[in-house]
């Protein structure tokens, strides 16, 4: 067994890594690890004033700083009836546009194109693409410029508060910024072009769920009340638990996220996949161009969909000026209540975020937040297992290392709200044995046995189990037997499916997954339609594993083969004591 | 004779990667400094990170992990010249806000519950200092991109770095702002460290101190005159104690300890 690992992760923000272990020729393992340390904001916010709390929370990360701003301000306002006046909304907006550009220029130009023409990093890039690497820190350089023109400073400007800003904009700031953002327009086309036309690799591609805000004016957008998937269902932001089910996983302090028992993905990639239609001018022109099937199921195009977004923030700076320019700086706006709850949800540069506040008489009483990289971890994980698993089937072992870390860039991932590592390693022989020990110290394991009877190695699983029982195991069932009123129900005990498997490995070679990867993996999905039948849930199915024997023939009539029987063998002896 | 260009790592502990992004941020010089100076290791903006012997490291982020911790001893150790930057690294942060150990414990159940971590054990935030000899603090939230430059400069040049001892007071009083304690507005300048250019009196906020304290604060005055300008105890403590980590802990340890 081997493992790849990328243990620092560079070019992207904040510290984490991913860890992939190859058996053979299964990819038996994929974490996406998130270094950081743990830094408990949620509860440095208690006991806080709303003012406090918006000191303390744009502190979570450093590049979407003005979009945790942003959510927070927008929940707390909700919490405290606060109706913001129409100006305040319009700079609010620029200010994001303004972080948009910052963090979409940063990623596309200086993390992730170096990886596309093979340099590591942009100043050696610079070297032969200067216009690209100077077109991309100018761009940047404007989106600082913006944010630090509305929010007081580059990084944690305190300027946007409850209801107001400290200190408006004067006129002639807002004109130099419209003024520039249309002298950019040529840069942004071009930007658009080279992105989306790169030749993005086919390796992952699969496809997913995508969720992103739904900005109530119909029109594209990064923020609104609710949410949209990209299977058509809105969900109300102040039931974002709904779409969030946050959980915890023992190998990074970051939360994981799963809809309905499944990862999903946000970022720019969901918004244009949700939301492209709704783009106008030449953002809109440009996503017709080059919009296909394709950025549905390839994280890669993250990046393309990231320049449509840097497009669509030139075109709409102008418009949000040229409006804000014709209303007077408003006067502060007072607290309706002292005690409420409020959900803010904004679309941060990586994707969805969610503030969430209960406000007892002035103090904060209960924070969550949830950050993008949080929800997108698991489909991290999800398709840098595919990008290893489908590399590792055509023999391109060599290329998982690369790949890896340019799905995981892909993503934009912004590492300290929660990574610099990729490692692929190799199980050690019979790696298998350790984890069922490990799972079956965890409760006594439930198992299933799946297969074909008469069908040589294919009865595997089922002679397995009924050997299991001979043992006097009592937790053994066979897939027949199963039905609504007769199934494992215990939850907390780890659940195993015996079955023969085709990993196209020598016969008898015993390989334990977890199953949501034999889910993920294509040459072994099929698998699965043995279990659908079966009364289990679908995140009991998730959270259990497959013990899978390679069959040396699957012959009809055949005796299961001495390979397999040695190897059945092997399980009990495990198990036996 | 050409001199050598000096070896310097940029490294990011925990905490919100704001400076190693203010250095990225220096668009118009971060070509220059790459040039003037050999940049073994920058995680956020290269992948041919070499760990070797270096010059001057400059560190960011709080340790909050025992790989934070693994990582500063061996930075140390490679490094002739450590140089803290930002306020987590020089006096913990937000981060570090929990001062009491126990305290710090029972927050950590309550976001990750009973969860076992298997890939590094957590451990209470603390600056730099609390593990290593630091040699230099850039105080910041995130640092200032001139006075970084400033610093990396005279370090290149074989200088130490000459930064602000006075408070953001100072600073604002150059900006000629209006006092906002005057208008009963409980501002932190007084206490904390010059350097942001009074950035939030300057946009009629109070400064809130996220630059830690400054070198000549003095909290027991401004304790005592926050007191008799009627401001509320706990909320002074609360707002001294909210950025400056460690670097308040004596001071509110002994205000606490003390009868109301």
């Amino acid at each position: 067994m081997k493992t790849i690992s990328i243990s620092h992760l560079a070019r992207v923000e904040g510290a984490g890594g991913v860890t992939a272990t190859i058996d053979g020729q299964v990819v038996t393992d994929v974490k996406f690890i998130i270094n950081e340390g743990p830094r408990l904001f949620e509860r440095l916010t208690i006991g806080k004033t709303p003012e406090e709390d918006l000191n303390i929370v744009p502190r979570i990360c450093a590049i979407c700083t003005l979009s945790h701003r942003f959510a927070a301000l927008r929940a707390l306002e909700k919490a405290l009836a606060i109706k913001e006046p129409a100006k305040v909304s319009l700079l609010r907006e620029l200010m994001h546009l303004g972080e948009m550009i910052e963090s979409h220029s940063l990623h596309v130009y200086l993390l992730a194109l170096p990886d596309y023409l093979g340099y590591p990093n942009a100043i050696a890039m610079a070297s032969k693409y200067g216009f690209e690497a100077k077109v991309g820190l100018e761009m940047k350089q404007f989106g600082n410029h913006i944010m630090k023109t509305l929010s007081g400073r580059f990084v944690h400007g305190e300027n946007p508060v409850l209801g107001a800003f400290g200190r408006y904009p004067t006129r002639d700031e807002l004109v130099f910024i419209k003024n520039r953002a249309v002298q950019f327009l040529p840069f942004a086309l071009r930007t658009v072009q080279l992105m989306c036309e790169l030749p993005y690799p086919e390796i992952p591609e699969s496809d997913t769920l995508f969720i992103c805000c739904h900005p109530a004016n119909g029109q594209f957008g990064f923020m609104g009340d609710k949410v949209i998937l990209s299977n058509g269902e809105l969900i109300d932001a102040q039931e974002y638990k709904k779409v969030t089910n946050e959980f915890i996983v023992s190998h990074s302090y970051c939360k994981r996220s799963q809809y309905d028992g499944k990862p999903y993905s946000v970022g720019a990639l969901a918004r244009i996949n949700n939301l492209g239609e709704r783009l106008e001018g030449e953002a809109g022109r440009a996503f017709k161009k080059y919009y296909n099937a394709r950025w549905k199921r390839n994280p890669l195009f993250n990046n393309a969909a990231q320049a449509l977004e840097i497009l669509y923030s030139f075109e709409r700076i102008p418009q949000v000026i040229e409006e804000a320019l014709n209303m007077p700086d408003p006067e502060p706006v007072a607290w309706g209540r002292d005690t409420g709850k409020g959900v803010g949800a904004v679309e941060a540069p990586r994707g969805l975020l969610f503030h969430a506040y209960d406000i007892s008489a002035g103090r904060i009483a209960h924070t969550d937040i949830v950050t993008p990289t949080a929800q997108n971890a698991e489909d991290i994980e999800r398709y840098c297992f595919i990008a290893a698993q489908t590399l590792l089937k055509k023999g391109e072992e060599d290329k998982i290392k690369d790949r890896m870390d340019l799905v995981i860039r892909a993503f934009d991932p912004c590492i300290s709200c929660s990574a610099h590592m990729v490692q692929v390693k190799q199980a050690p022989n019979g790696d298998w044995k350790n984890r069922l020990k490990e799972l079956a110290s965890g409760g006594d394991v439930v198992f299933v046995g799946l297969g074909r009877e008469d069908r040589s190695d294919d009865a595997a699983g089922l002679e397995l189990a009924r050997l299991l029982r001979e043992r006097g195991s009592k937790d053994v069932w066979l897939a027949e037997e199963l039905s609504g009123d007769s199934a494992p129900t215990d939850g907390a005990r780890p659940l195993v499916f015996l079955d023969a498997v085709d990993f196209g490995e020598k016969p008898g070679k015993i390989c334990l997954l977890p199953m949501r990867y034999v889910l993920w993996n294509s040459s072994l999905s099929h698998r699965l339609a043995a279990l659908t039948g079966l009364p289990l849930d679908s995140k009991r199915l998730l959270e259990a594993h497959l013990l899978g024997i390679q069959p040396a023939s699957i012959a009809q009539g055949d005796p299961i083969s001495a390979e397999v029987r040695e190897a059945l063998n092997g399980v009990l002896e495990i198990l036996g004591n | 004779m050409k001199k050598d260009k000096l070896k310097i790592g940029i490294y990011e502990l925990t905490g919100c990667a704001g400076d190693a992004l203010l250095i990225l941020d220096c668009e118009d010089e971060i070509i220059n400094i790459f040039h003037a100076a050999d940049i073994q290791s920058f995680l956020m903006a290269k992948s041919d990170n070499i760990d070797g012997a270096l010059d001057v490291a400059l560190v960011e982020g709080s340790v909050s992990t025992e790989k934070d911790l693994k990582e500063l001893l061996d930075i140390r150790k490679r490094a002739k010249v450590l140089v803290a930057i930002g306020l987590c690294a020089s006096v913990g942060g937000n981060q570090a806000a929990f001062l009491n150990p126990r305290e710090w414990e029972e927050n950590l159940k309550k976001v990750y519950g009973r969860t076992e971590m298997t890939h590094t054990k957590p451990l209470h935030s603390k600056p730099l200092n609390a593990y290593v000899k630091v040699d230099y603090y850039l105080p910041g939230c995130p640092i200032d991109r001139e006075q970084f430059l400033s610093t990396l400069t005279r370090l290149l040049d074989g200088h130490p770095p000459e930064l602000h001892r006075f408070p953001v007071c100072v600073e604002c009083k150059w900006r000629e702002n209006d006092c906002l304690l005057n208008r009963g507005i409980l501002c932190l300048g007084p206490l904390t460290a010059a350097g942001c250019r009074a950035v939030c009196p300057s946009h009629n906020l109070p400064c809130v101190g996220c630059w830690g304290p400054a070198e000549e604060a003095n909290h027991t005055a401004e304790y005592q005159l926050l007191l008799d300008k009627g401001f509320d105890r706990e909320m002074i403590l609360r707002k001294m104690s909210t950025f400056s980590g460690t670097g308040i802990a004596d001071f509110a340890a002994r205000i606490r300890g003390e009868k109301k």
